[in-house]
């Protein structure tokens, strides 16, 4: 199987916010063949990602959207609750990040692991939904969660549907970085550590000499880029063009996690993997 | 000119009736899919709405871990489904239900903040505080406070939010609407309070025209003694509709509804009601109100006083459970055609019992499609309901001052 390049982009921009600028910024990332566009950054986040996100699913046909998640506000309750209703509107292209943005790693570690463990209370094929016999849904695949961790104590089963994807893409910024198993993507600057994760993404300034980065994903140092945009619409044309030689071409269909190439069954991860 | 009506769309799950989504006019694979709500959100626009509501609770279905079969769960986030609906929308307002026990007023402030800015000034908070014991467990309490305890801290974290809206506007520049349109719902005399101090429109229950008119004399004397003016809150009673060609053919199509709840359905639908699983009873026994006593998290005292009937009747518990589901909880629900739908909510309005109407279809889209369809004409003709939407703000929407004097800085 050929290696599938990947293409990342952050906007920590308040225009972000602004609904005529934040159409131009979604329409651009996906003419460029940004396959994650980060909604804010660890460092910047002057709106609801998650928000940005609901309102951005229905304008996507192949762009993830990976809102930041920040512990500081966030609670595993209602994080399962929103991330599964934006990966149904969107049509299973949602990826998450969460930043802990001044509290602990352990925190924000816990946070991850709630939530996945709300999400795992449901199992992929719960429904039913046969109006003839009246069964909504298999009762024996939905169960409690129970979940018990250092910061967070959550009962479930949580009130939503287990998202489409399963779990969405779990993206890990090394400057915000946490420590569970099974992370799909991780975002690491020159010279910084890369947490295990399924595929790493070098993060550039858009000014970088973007040919010779990826001259290193062909030696297959790196699975991709990220680039933390300053003038979005601009940008992204520019980073477009340079890199259209590994964008083109690449499969457009599916969920991001199944365009990524990342793991489909995920049952558990926490607890198989660690 | 009769006294303008405004809509209100109430939706969660896939209609108000619980066997609603077994109706052949239901979607309920729909609830999952954005074409679903880009229809509905198109739906409501066409019918000159001033908001959809999307209802929502805290506490996880079912009872003690086990998720009803029957009933159509789960529902997704309203906060993703109404903001994805503004995206594909020009005017309709969009109004999240948000508890303020479980919500810090910092990441509620962020959520509308940012939801009013790409709603471009359409969102709105329906304010609740959280009234089901089981809500505690998610969010790793033992117990919910009681009731004039989360009033008060509703209360601080409505203040808190206030003042961190004031600071992003200053700091962003406003959001459209300074901050979101503040719904409320309470009943007791600490949520009427709350409301009459806070509320731009005000969700209540009102079974008769009669209920309808106590019930806004009471709350617009109520805001009066707050210090603020009645004709700037909007009092929009519930009420659920079957229509039909003639009002038999309505009653008729209740009926067939109602009996699309099996037994199955009602006993679990009874279950949740009274904190206690029953499925594991046989329907043709007794009702079992000692068992029920002993696991409910309700009080004890008004579950005992509800079952002392029945029990004592010697009620067999499925039969007791499939009535319990034909009883309309609280909410008017008309049954007849759509002209006398309209005559009605004409009617109500002109009598001082609303300003409009928070509607609950019985089931999803279809019967919302036929009201847009066949009672909306009426009221447009006979004046009462508006052709255009005269801004684009929810406030302006409901005919209130653009900016709330509580955002001056
Ligand atoms: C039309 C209507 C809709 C309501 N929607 C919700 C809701 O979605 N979530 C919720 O927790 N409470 C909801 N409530 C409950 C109210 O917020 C309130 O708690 C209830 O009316 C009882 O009043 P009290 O709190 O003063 O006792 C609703 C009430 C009404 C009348």
């Amino acid at each position: 199987m050929t290696r599938s390049f990947i293409l990342s982009a952050g906007i920590g921009d308040p225009a972000l916010a602004d609904p005529a600028m934040a159409a131009q910024f979604v329409t651009a990332a996906e003419a460029a063949g940004v396959d994650l566009l980060m909604l804010g950054r660890h460092d910047s986040l002057p709106f609801d990602p998650q928000v940005i996100a609901a309102w951005a699913a229905p304008r996507v046909s192949r762009l993830g959207l990976v809102p930041l998640v920040s512990s500081r506000i966030a609670h595993p309750f209602h994080v399962a609750r929103a991330l599964s209703a934006v990966d149904y509107l969107s049509g299973g292209l949602l990826g998450w990040c969460p930043v802990a943005q001044g509290g602990s790693a352990a925190q924000l570690a816990d946070l991850v692991r709630a939530t996945r463990a709300l999400w795992d209370g449901w199992d992929d094929d719960c429904l039913i939904i046969d109006k003839a016999s009246g069964r909504y849904l298999d009762t024996t695949k939905v169960r409690p969660s129970n979940y018990v961790g250092t910061h967070y104590a959550v009962r479930g089963p949580v009130n939503a549907m287990r998202p489409k994807q399963g779990h969405p893409v779990l993206v890990c910024d090394a400057a915000s970085p946490f420590a569970v198993p099974g992370l799909d993507v991780v975002i690491a600057a020159e010279g910084q550590a890369f947490p295990a994760a399924a595929r790493r993404l070098l993060r550039v300034d858009a000014g970088a000499d973007l040919a010779a980065m990826a001259a290193r994903f062909e030696a297959g140092e790196i699975d991709g880029l990220h680039i933390d945009l300053t003038n979005p619409a601009a940008e992204l044309a520019r980073i477009g063009k340079a890199l259209a030689p590994l964008t083109q071409g690449r499969p457009s269909a599916g969920t991001l996690r199944e365009r990524l190439g990342l793991p489909l069954s995920l049952r558990n991860i926490h607890e198989e993997i660690a | 000119m009769p006294r303008p009506i405004h809509l209100w769309a109430f939706l969660q799950g896939i209609g108000h009736y619980p066997s609603g989504w077994r109706h052949p006019g239901a979607e309920p694979e729909g609830v999952f899919t954005m074409d679903y709500y880009a229809r509905v959100g198109r739906l409501v626009e066409k019918g000159r709405f001033d908001a959809i509501v999307f209802g929502d609770q805290l506490q996880s279905r079912g009872v003690r871990g086990r998720t009803p079969e029957h009933l159509a769960m789960p529902t997704l986030d309203p906060m993703a489904l109404l903001t994805a609906i503004a995206s594909v929308t020009q005017h309709v307002g969009l109004v999240n239900t948000l508890s303020t026990t479980y919500w810090s007023p910092e990441g509620l402030a962020e959520r509308f903040a940012t939801m009013d800015r790409m709603s471009g000034g359409r969102a709105g908070w329906n304010i609740v505080t959280t009234a089901h014991p089981d809500t505690a467990p998610n969010f790793g309490d033992e117990e919910l406070p009681e009731k004039s305890q989360r009033y008060k801290m509703a209360a601080q974290t409505v203040a808190q939010a206030q003042a961190i809206w004031r600071e992003r506007n200053a700091a962003l520049g406003p959001s459209p609407q300074a901050r979101p349109v503040f719904v409320q719902a309470g009943q007791s005399g600490d949520g009427r309070d709350f409301a009459a101090s806070i509320a731009e429109a005000i969700f209540c229950s009102a079974p008769t025209i009669e209920e309808g008119i106590a019930f806004r004399n009471d709350m617009r004397a109520r805001v009066a003694a707050a210090g603020r003016d009645p004709d700037a809150v909007r009092i929009m009673p519930g009420l659920s509709f079957i229509l039909a060609e003639t009002e038999a053919a309505a009653i008729a199509k209740d009926q067939a509804i109602l009996d699309l709840a099996d037994e199955a359905l009602c006993i679990e639908y009874l279950s949740e009601s009274l904190n206690c699983d029953l499925t594991g009873f046989d329907p043709a026994g007794p009702i079992p109100v000692d068992h029920i006593l002993s696991q409910t998290c309700f009080p004890k005292a008004d579950i005992g006083r509800a079952l002392e009937k029945p029990a004592a009747i010697g009620l067999p518990l499925g039969k007791f459970a499939s009535g319990y589901v034909r009883t309309p909880r609280g909410h008017n629900v008309f049954r007849g055609t759509a002209s006398q739908l309209a005559n009605m909510m004409i009617q109500w309005v002109e009598a001082g019992a609303c300003d409009g109407f928070t509607l609950q279809p019985a089931y999803m889209p279809g019967e919302l499609e036929i009201f847009v369809e066949e009672v909306v004409p009426i009221l447009q003709a006979a004046g009462a309901l508006r052709t255009e939407y005269p801004g684009s703000t929810l406030r302006e929407t409901m005919g209130l001052p653009r900016w709330p004097a509580d955002m001056a800085a």
